[in-house]
């Protein structure tokens, strides 16, 4: 059987596309990513490995988390998906995901977070409050060399509600220090870096 | 001197985490990056690339590609529209009758689309005369080997780096007397060590660009660079007679190695000439792993001897770099390499440490995150672990004696000395990241597990590392102080604050950060501070966010442009309010008298009505700061199967000042990736030295490691308010994982009870080292 059309739900609004190969239609090997980005400017999913193996194309079809890049969008005819840009309610404001990202500065160049918290919002929907595990398994599939990966989980447990699951311990060595010197506001800032104050100092 | 003594500020915002400007877009996938561009009537630019190592192109015959509809223009070295000069030094056009690696540009075509590019690519036909190839800078070396260059007789490019080194060409630490150095010292160890496999960086956004031909020789860039300023001044320099205009946007992955993306601009600018379109070019992920920059080979053969009190007496040795088939400045990251050496071993008198760049029949070997200094390090260290087993040292107590402190000298990438002035306190740094890791209950002595239980044995390691070019290349910037229209009070305050200065956010957050120190020297909300959009043109010049430079060159400017503009506003102000300037102060863009705050003018009021107020601040470059990072891994090693797993890893600094907390979190995180760690675990490019390519053509066989194998990290950070500039802070994201490549490989070593010092520790090494294989 041959599809003259499909039609995608994509943020709860229809699209329908004529399959073919003229210009401005869907071919028959077009990806959901491709279809995403240059047919309707939703540019959030990313194109980065091309086969599936980064998850920063991840996206929701159906409540399930997949990678566009390895999905035909012919093969979505009557599926509902959910990308990144569907995730901010205009009334209700940002998903809990994308506001405890934003807390807990969980992402660093940006070009993977979209799909990382596809990933997590697909888990979140299944299981209110996954486990660590649960969590970093469902992120497997998820490649970040910026090194997120610390913040990512501290915000997604913090979510879950799991408390004993902090990977980074950050100290700060003035955190450590009983009676730090007080310190007073100075008009006139000593040209030197390391002197010492004496007693015939004014400051 | 006292940790304790030293005086902390209590800023309002400096030291504390703020939203980055751009996370509500970037959770929102709303931020833009290269690929989510486009500029009206673009073309979509593919590159025929070459399959041999080295060969002579005999022909090409490009007509079909040319006749296929919808294809715009074929490029070739035969009919470039410019000759695209590559290399630093230049010794090759960029498309030549000759190719040097697998994987470099023989066509470039230019399409309607990337389907029809693709297709045309199988239409041209090229005849090659393959040449015998080399893949090692040693070999390239020995008479005899295939010679890649006529610029570069027998393979070994000129020394030094002219744009760095104005006193003449540096590529040597030569002072003392080595001989003397060897005499007094108690233990010696030489050795040749590799750190040789050239691995990718791997961002994940390939390195991406659209270029504009607009006429008279200028050019309009749109790239995913991870600096405007340096990009513009590498096209320059390889299209000589051409001006460009750079603009980028948020960048995918940076880690030092899209900066420039030479080939990619040129080849894009080379289309757009032919078709007087602008033409968008984005590399797949199989040309980024395997035709694009990777890190420098390293081979080193060296010497060094140490005391019985732990302090190295003398450096002997030589290092080739291989640069893979083009030489792009690699002078500069030999300087910063040779110069980390001196940081580490900073009590050393004795030196006689040369260098060669050699090309080779490899990939392209470029800038990546630790700039030479990774690629040294990881070779010398490996030597100070050999001797410092003679010595049955513990590393801690060696590398907290013999790093560079107050007023030790040290030649770095300009050839020039400097004492440094640093912190005081780096060894302390060290010893309470140590503590926090748990190193002294751990460390158990060379080449002897921490524990074993069953076939799993458990080892320690650590490294130091760090770099003076934080303060490295100029920067300025423009502050201004810009009344809201009709006096109006959004948000509170009548004003708000522009940042012009070039900063490209490649995921460091230094962008928020210039809006967060200026908010500090104004006392204002940081919401009334914006940046202006990154690019070339109409910004004061900044290099951008390169070696860890970002915090002092960007940051430093920034505020001295606040202060200049807080100045002329106390002054305008005192003259109004007839006060001293002394007696005043400025909160919430007001500013008041201090003691009778009723008397007050908002700032809106002091400039002619609807004029800002303007401030300017730079930076000059110096290297006389050194950082320093030291790192500690845990790691256990399966003695069957010879996997190793990263257990547990620490990492500590003197900042000076942490100018936010949770970027600074990032950045000691960030070593884990940008190939730094694993290359000494797994992470490695494989070259099929049949035809030169690279064999990990996707991100299914590029290994890298997942979300379920990150260890516990510790980060430990003292802030001794170092005199850098206004806010005492120092960068360090750069060499943060620099010294964690030779950290795993000790951690391995003592793990399986011997030493290793190939790079990356892989199951089959570790199990030749235990004599299983």
């Amino acid at each position: 059987m041959t599809k003259e059309s499909v039609t995608l739900t994509i943020n709860g609004i229809k699209y329908k596309f004529s399959v073919g190969d003229g210009r401005g239609d869907v071919a028959p090997a077009e990806t959901l990513l491709e279809t995403l980005r240059t047919k309707l400017m939703m540019t959030g999913a990313k194109e980065s490995c091309g086969v599936g193996a980064c998850g920063c194309c991840a996206v929701i079809a159906d409540g399930d988390a997949l990678a566009a890049c390895m999905t035909l969008t012919v093969e979505m005819d009557g599926k509902n998906i959910v990308t990144v840009e569907g995730l901010e309610d205009a009334k209700m404001g940002l998903d809990p995901i994308q506001q405890a990202f934003i807390d807990e500065y969980a992402f660093q160049c940006g070009y993977c977070t979209p799909g990382i918290i596809m990933v997590a919002k697909a888990l979140f929907n299944r299981k209110a409050n996954p486990t660590p595990e649960e969590i970093k398994e469902a992120l497997a599939g998820n490649y970040c060399r910026c090194i997120s990966h610390y913040t990512v989980l501290r915000a997604l447990n913090k979510l879950a509600g799991n408390t004993d699951a902090e990977l980074s311990n950050f100290v700060r060595a003035n955190d450590l220090i009983k009676d730090p010197v007080p310190v007073h506001e100075e008009v006139y800032q000593s040209p030197y870096a390391y002197g010492h104050v004496c007693r015939h100092s004014l400051d | 001197m006292n940790y304790r003594d030293v005086k902390q500020p209590n800023y309002r915002h400096v030291g504390k985490y703020m939203p980055r400007k751009e996370a509500k877009d970037i959770v929102t996938g709303k931020a833009t990056f290269l690929a989510d561009f486009s500029v009206p009537h673009q073309l979509y630019a593919r590159t025929k690339r070459s399959p041999y190592p080295h060969a002579k192109i005999v022909k090409i015959d490009i007509s079909a590609a040319e006749a296929l509809e919808g294809v715009h223009a074929v490029v070739t070295h035969e009919n470039t529209p410019f000759a695209a000069i590559l290399g630093y030094p230049a010794h090759r056009n960029m498309l030549e009758d000759k190719v040097t690696s697998t994987g470099e540009p023989v066509a470039l075509v230019a399409a309607e689309t990337m389907e029809i590019a693709d297709a045309a690519l199988d239409l041209i036909k090229v005849e090659y005369e393959p040449l015998p190839a080399v893949y090692r800078a040693d070999e390239a070396l020995q008479p005899g080997a295939p010679e890649l260059y006529e610029r570069f007789p027998g393979n070994e490019v000129d020394p030094g780096c002219p744009y760095f080194q104005p006193d003449g060409p540096w590529w040597q630490i030569k002072r003392g007397d080595v001989e003397q150095g060897f005499k007094e010292a108690a233990f010696v160890a030489s050795d040749k060590i590799e750190f040789n496999e050239m691995p990718c960086p791997a961002a994940p956004e390939a390195p991406s660009v659209i270029a504009r031909f607009d006429g008279d020789d200028h050019y309009t860039v749109w790239a995913s660079a991870g600096s405007a300023h340096i990009m513009k001044l590498y096209l320059e320099a390889y299209n000589p007679g051409s001006t460009f205009d750079i603009n980028t946007f948020n960048v995918g992955g940076c880690y030092g190695n899209k900066q420039a993306m030479v080939v990619q601009a040129l080849s894009a600018c080379m289309l757009s000439v032919a078709t007087r379109r602008p033409v968008k070019l984005v590399l797949s992920k199989a040309e980024q792993l395997t035709s694009y920059e990777v890190r420098l080979g390293s081979v080193m053969e060296a010497k060094i001897g140490m005391n019985k009190d732990g302090l190295v007496t003398a450096v002997q040795g030589m290092w080739l770099v291989d640069n893979g088939s083009v030489c792009n400045g690699t002078g500069g990251q030999v300087g910063v390499g040779l110069g980390e050496a001196q940081l580490v071993l900073a009590k050393c008198e004795h030196w006689d440490m040369d260098s060669k760049m050699v090309v080779t029949n490899r990939q392209q070997a470029g800038v990546v995150r630790g700039y030479g200094g990774q690629e040294l390090n990881s070779c010398l260290e490996r030597l100070m672990c050999a001797v410092m087993q003679e010595g049955n040292f513990d590393p801690l107590e060696v590398f907290k004696k013999n790093y560079v402190g107050h007023g030790d000298k040290y030649q770095w990438r300009d050839g020039r000395t400097y004492r440094g002035r640093g912190s005081f306190f780096f060894p302390e740094a060290m010893q309470a990241t140590a503590d926090q890791f748990g190193w002294a209950e751990k460390w158990k002595g060379w080449l002897k597990p921490t524990s074993v239980n069953g076939t799993k044995a458990r080892g320690v390691g650590m490294g130091v590392i760090g770099n003076a070019d934080i303060q490295e290349d100029n920067s300025e910037a423009i502050v201004r102080i810009v009344p809201q229209l009709d006096g109006s009070n959004v948000g509170g305050g009548q004003c708000f604050v522009i940042v012009e200065t070039d900063v490209t956010e490649s995921g460091m957050g230094q962008r928020s950060n210039a809006c967060k120190v200026v908010a500090e020297v104004f006392n204002c909300p940081t919401e009334w501070v914006s940046i202006t959009p990154s690019g070339s043109k109409y910004n004061p010049s900044n290099f951008g966010l390169c070696g860890s430079r970002g915090t002092i060159t960007t940051l430093k400017p920034v505020s001295e442009a606040a202060a200049d503009a807080r100045r002329q506003a106390l002054e305008i102000a005192a003259h109004k309010l007839e006060r001293p300037e002394d007696q005043l102060y400025m909160q919430d863009m007001v500013i008041y008298v201090r003691d009778t705050p009723e008397i007050n003018i908002p700032v809106s009021k002091l400039a002619h009505r609807e004029l800002s107020i303007v401030g300017y601040g730079k930076h000059v470059e110096k290297f006389d700061v050194p950082s320093c990072v030291a790192v500690f891994i845990e790691v256990e090693v399966d003695l069957e199967t010879g996997h190793t797993e990263v257990v547990k890893l620490a990492g500590g600094s003197d900042l000076g000042q942490i100018i936010d907390s949770k970027t600074v979190e990032m950045q000691m995180h960030g070593g884990i990736g940008s190939a730094c760690l694993d290359t000494a675990i797994f992470e490695e490019c494989c070259l099929d030295k049949t035809n030169g390519r690279l064999m990990a053509a996707s991100m299914i066989d590029y290994k890298w490691r997942t979300f379920n194998e990150f260890p516990p990290f510790e980060a430990h950070i003292m802030e001794s308010q170092i005199d850098t500039f206004m806010f005492k802070a120092l960068g360090v994201g750069e060499v943060s994982g620099a010294a964690l490549a030779s950290a795993a490989l000790m951690a391995i070593s003592n793990a399986i009870g011997v030493s290793i010092k190939e790079y990356p520790a892989t199951p089959a090494k570790v199990l030749k080292a235990l004599g299983k294989a």
